[in-house]
């Protein structure tokens, strides 16, 4: 045997050995990935007609809404009135979701069965649900409405369902404000007050500011100012004339001055301080923030750890219409199922009313059908009142869902933003900066418009 | 005639005494670097500082460095909420593996490329740090896809099996290393009898020690950081690495900053003891490869 041969032949002992080792995948010690601990099915011996369950694979994640223990109850809770149907359960970090469901829709394949469809341009990839609603005589008028619109709807067809609600609002400090002597907010209070109360609220000796800023523009706030206040007209044709109409200027206006009353914490303050976005909640929760604009999940941060909290939406103008940011998550089935039977089964089990219950009483959901949401155990309290009153608000969602270009829009008008966040022009200089990106925001929408559409 | 002292200035004696200075240099040198460890230390003194207070603590003000109550029990809380020790474990079996994909295919490869004369080396060998270049996420989709096909999605194969094909950065290292090694001593074990194999696993590889570090410890660091990855291809929670079973205290809404911290702080204690472990070769191995920066 020539010393070549030779070796060859040990390189090949190794790779042999090696495949050897890691042979059977996922049973034996290269992936001590276990199988299902959950109820076996037992397969009976006398009676061999018996059904193989079906098994769909359901991607969710684990958050303060439903935890990963939950949700394989939950699954366990649907398999034991279904034994015909396994649900796989794949819980995933909050933080890594959207990755990996971009990363399977990209590729085709490898994608789960039921899964949050939470990112619009997933949508075109989610089973069209009209038929099984149309077959089970469905009922979608439980949704609440403007979830069903905002969240399930899109392009005349039903992509998903809308798992439970979530809202922003103004949640404000009573006990802070006693100490100031400043009078609570009511629920139509105006932006102007909003000023006044950061500015009395502000209290640098205890390092305490009156509130945090807007993470934004053209949300919830800037749409309380009037129906001209969008990035661009209904018909997506027109940005001038919308972007720096006289009630955008005003919302700017609004903020300059909220930033001038040097009583809110800088983006730098925020960006040292929130390193994960959780800025305004930590600091709230500190007492460090006298009002901040959160959401139903900080509410119950705060009702947890017994902080003294009102809610009210977030402030506007007399007389005009009010604005909600709000969101749900669309849950779907994924087009390329080869299951979609029982994937509807679960989809309208675990987003129908006994699903959504169920995560209410054993998790911390707010369910989006109403007749369920009416049974959440604090329904009378006070904060829950409140916030029951800010979902009820006209979604800015509906504007923008029916308008796909306005991330792209809103990408162009970032620069005036920085400027006013970071004090660098004047108040009288706002007018003219928004009119100057008119032109390049123009360009943008029908550059966009030709791609998406309106 | 008596000399006049006065003229002869450069004699004077010296401000401190030779006994002060022996001590003062090293002692102001050490005080310095004790600074500077001080420094380097805050971020680890501030985790632990936040693995012992209460949630809503952390951004008090003023500040506290050590909590009034410490909260222990937030160790065991964070233990208790995920399976941290398994995750661990499975890191563990990750960073094994990894390690010996490596070790084994970079010398490899890499004697191949330093001591071997073959048609396209060059051109091969510049494709393989090519591969450099290519950023990760451009590659995530064709490799889930391939993955997928193979059959190996929710398995640790995808996160193994590069290892042993070598990593671009490990083989050009190890190549640049080899080729100081004088050729006079394959020459010496050639005319002795030794074939290919025998020069590069009895007369080459022992004095890799260097680099076989480097490989070492940076497989440890990238694998027991990974975090990519092992969310694209594992689904099976169980079999989720360190990495992912941090990010589980993180919320939709808000961090358990308490938890998280105190869950991190034993996370990186084996990367602590490896470093103690290891700093001497490590250094040295840095120095003598030229991987500074």
């Amino acid at each position: 045997m020539t010393k070549k041969v030779r070796n060859f032949s040990y390189m090949l002992l190794i790779v042999m050995v090696l495949l050897s080792a890691c042979a059977g995948g996922q049973a034996t010690t290269v992936a001590p990935v276990e199988e299902s601990t959950e109820a076996p099915v037992e397969e009976s011996t006398e009676a061999p007609a018996v059904q193989e369950p079906v098994t769909i694979e359901w991607w969710t994640v684990s958050s303060e809404e439903y935890t990963e223990q939950v949700q394989r109850d939950l699954a366990a809770a649907f398999e034991s009135t279904h034994p015909n149907i396994k649900v796989n359960v794949t819980v995933l970090p909050e933080g890594g979701f959207s990755e990996k469901m971009t990363t399977a829709l990209g590729a085709g394949e490898g994608v789960p069965d039921v899964a949050f469809f939470w990112d619009n341009n997933w949508f075109p990839e989610a089973l069209d649900l009209r038929p099984f609603i149309e077959r089970d005589n469905f009922d979608t008028s439980m949704y609440i409405p403007g979830f069903w619109k905002t969240r399930a709807l899109w392009n005349d067809t039903v992509v998903g369902l809308p798992l439970g609600v979530g809202a922003q609002f103004v949640m404000y400090n009573k006990d802070v404000f006693d100490e100031m002597g400043v009078t609570y907010p009511s629920e139509d209070w105006t932006t102007e007050e909003y000023l006044t109360k950061v500015a009395q609220l502000n209290d640098p000796d205890q390092k305490r500011w009156g509130s945090d800023r807007p993470r934004r523009p053209f949300r919830a706030l800037w749409f309380n100012y009037g129906p001209d206040v969008r990035l661009y007209s209904d018909d997506s044709m027109i940005v001038d004339g919308y972007l720096n109409s006289p009630g955008s200027i005003a919302a700017y206006i609004w903020a300059w001055d909220l930033v001038d009353t040097g009583a809110t914490p800088t983006p730098a303050d925020i960006e040292v301080l929130g390193t994960e976005g959780t800025g305004p909640i930590d600091l709230f929760m500190a007492g460090r923030l006298a009002m901040a604009t959160l959401n139903q999940g900080h509410m119950l941060n705060a009702l947890n750890a017994g902080v003294n909290f009102g809610i009210v939406p977030e402030p506007g103008v007399a007389g005009n219409e009010r604005f909600v940011n709000a969101w749900s998550l669309t849950s779907s089935i994924w087009k390329g199922t080869e299951h979609p039977d029982e994937a509807w089964t679960f989809l309208s089990w675990w987003v129908g009313p006994e699903g959504q219950r169920y995560l209410m009483e054993n998790g911390n959901l707010f369910p989006s059908i109403n007749s369920v949401l009416n049974e959440y155990e604090d329904a009378d309290e006070e904060y829950a009142q409140a916030f029951f009153k800010v979902l009820e608000l006209t979604q800015v969602s509906e504007w923008r869902n029916a308008h796909p270009c306005n991330s792209t829009v809103l990408r162009a008008v970032g620069d005036v933003w920085d400027k006013i966040m970071f004090g660098e022009i004047e108040r009288d200089q706002i007018q003219a900066e928004l009119d100057a990106i008119v032109p390049a925001a123009q360009e943008s929408l029908d550059e966009c418009r030709e791609r998406l559409g309106g | 005639m008596r000399p006049e002292t006065t003229m002869t200035p450069s004699i004077k004696a010296p401000l401190l005494s030779r006994r002060t200075r022996r001590w003062l240099e090293p002692g102001l040198t050490y005080l310095f670097m004790t600074a500077l460890a001080f420094i380097f230390m805050i971020p680890l003194m501030w985790m632990l500082s936040t693995a012992l207070k209460g949630r809503w603590e952390i951004l008090a003000w003023p500040p506290q460095w050590i909590p009034t109550t410490p909260h222990w029990e937030n160790f065991t809380e964070a233990f208790s909420r995920y399976p941290l020790g398994r995750f661990m474990l499975n890191s563990a079996f990750l960073v094994a593996a990894n390690t010996v994909g490596q070790l084994l295919a970079v010398p490899l490869i890499a004697y191949g490329f330093a001591r071997l004369r073959f048609p396209g080396k060059n051109s091969l060998f510049v494709i393989v740090l090519g591969t450099m270049m290519i950023p990760g996420h451009v590659k995530l989709i064709p490799l889930y896809t391939i993955y997928h096909r193979l059959g190996m999605i929710d398995t640790y194969w995808p996160l193994i099996l590069p290892a042993f094909f070598g990593n671009p950065f490990f083989i050009f290292l190890m190549v640049q290393y080899m080729k100081t090694i004088p050729r006079d001593l394959d020459e010496a074990a050639r005319i002795d009898g030794a074939g290919t194999w025998t020069i590069l696993y009895k007369v080459i590889l022992p004095l890799c020690k260097p680099p076989m570090t480097i490989i070492i410890v940076y497989t440890f660091l990238w694998t027991w950081n990974e975090f990519l990855h092992p969310l694209i291809y594992l689904n099976t929670f169980d079999s989720f690495p360190i990495q992912l079973g941090l990010s589980m205290f993180k919320g939709r809404y808000s961090v358990e900053w308490n938890l998280f911290m105190a869950a991190t702080l034993i996370s990186i204690l084996p990367i602590l003891i490896l470093y103690f472990l290891v700093q001497r070769q490590l250094i040295g191995g840095i120095a003598s490869v030229g991987l500074k920066g």
